[in-house]
Order: C-alpha cells, then structure tokens, then sequence
C-alpha cells in the first residue's frame, strides 16, 4: 500500500476514534481513549460488543476489591508498624 | 494461533486499564486475565443488529431532548454525523458497546466533560 494512502487510512482511523471517545463521555460510559482503542481492536478481533461491555463491567469491580484490599493491607501494616 | 496470541495481549491491556490492579495482586491479575478469557471465548451473544443501534441511538437523541438535555441531544447528532465520514464496518459494532457501557447519560453526562 502506498505511504500516502496509509497515512490517509490512519487519520481517517484516529479521526473515528476521537469522535467514538466524544460519543462514550456524552454516554457517560467512563472509558478513556486508551481504553476504547483496546476495545475498538478487540471488536476488530470479532469480540462481541455485549460480551465485552459485560467483562468491562465485572473487570470494574475486581479492580475497585483489588483497590480496597490493598488499601485495608496498607492500614493493617501501618498499624502494626505503630 | 497469531490471532489468539493477539487477543491475549489485547486481554493483558484491558485487565491493566480497567481494572488497575496493583502489582503486588499478581494472581488477581492472572485470574481475572483467565475470567476474561473464558468469558469471550464462551459468550452465547447474538450479533450486533446495526437497525437496532441506530433505534437505540435515536431514541437517546430524543430522550436528551424530553429532559431538557437539548445541549447533549445536539451533541450527540453532531458526533453522529461525524462519524459519518469515517465510520467503517466496525463502527456499529462499537457503538453497541458503547450503548451498553452508557450509564444514565440523560442524568450524569457534563458536556464539559
């Protein structure tokens, strides 16, 4: 493939993942850019949309447990530390 | 197996952007990496009906509209529109996705944002 029409592909690429990213913030999905590029290759990938909303959603909530255990460790050393 | 091998790497990114877990959660990590993995490979979803994107999508622009939300259902045509001149076969299969991470956009979503 010519370089030029490669470059022109991935303005157009970047281009639709700029306006997906503003589409998600006006849905209020709370995905980041980096995110949605992710998830974007994903599909691309033959991912179905649903069952990825659903794994995002479960992904979500490990991290927010994995959050509070490593905060509630934190605590725990800092007072046997006392 | 190349594309296997791509969807791994792809899975290892998302676990580290969505769900952030701190390195010292190493198992965590692998078995939420495996809990996706089985997730994608065993999912019994149809395929993404793009009429029915677009319905879902409509029906957002008017809902914006009844609440007031005038600001965002403008915006949301805009993207759309947008979109138009860029969108490729993937395109309403990501925004399927999006349909489904909504969450309460006609109450929640800041345009300045």
């Amino acid at each position: 493939m010519p370089s030029t029409e490669r470059a022109e592909k991935q303005a157009a690429a970047q281009q639709a993942v700029d306006i997906l990213h503003e589409i998600a913030t006006i849905l209020n999905c709370h995905l980041d850019r980096r995110t949605l590029s992710i998830c974007i290759s994903m599909i691309e990938n033959g991912v179905s949309p649903e069952a990825l909303a659903n794994v995002i959603k479960e992904l979500r909530k490990q991290g927010q447990q994995a959050q509070l255990e490593s905060a509630a460790a934190a605590a725990a050393a800092a007072t046997r530390r006392r | 197996m190349a594309h296997l091998a791509q969807l791994g790497a792809l899975i290892d990114d998302l676990v580290a952007a969505v769900a952030a877990i701190p390195t010292s959660q190493h198992e965590r990590r692998v078995a939420c990496r495996e809990a996706v993995l089985r997730s994608l490979r065993s999912h019994t979803f149809t395929r993404t009906n793009h009429f029915e994107v677009e319905d879902r999508l409509n029906g957002l622009e008017e809902r914006f509209s009844v609440v007031g939300r005038d600001g965002l259902a403008e915006a949301l045509r805009a993207r759309r529109d947008a979109l138009e001149s860029c969108r490729d076969q993937f395109t309403p299969e990501v925004l399927h996705l999006l349909l489904e991470l909504a969450d309460q956009p006609a109450q929640k979503s800041n345009l300045n944002d």
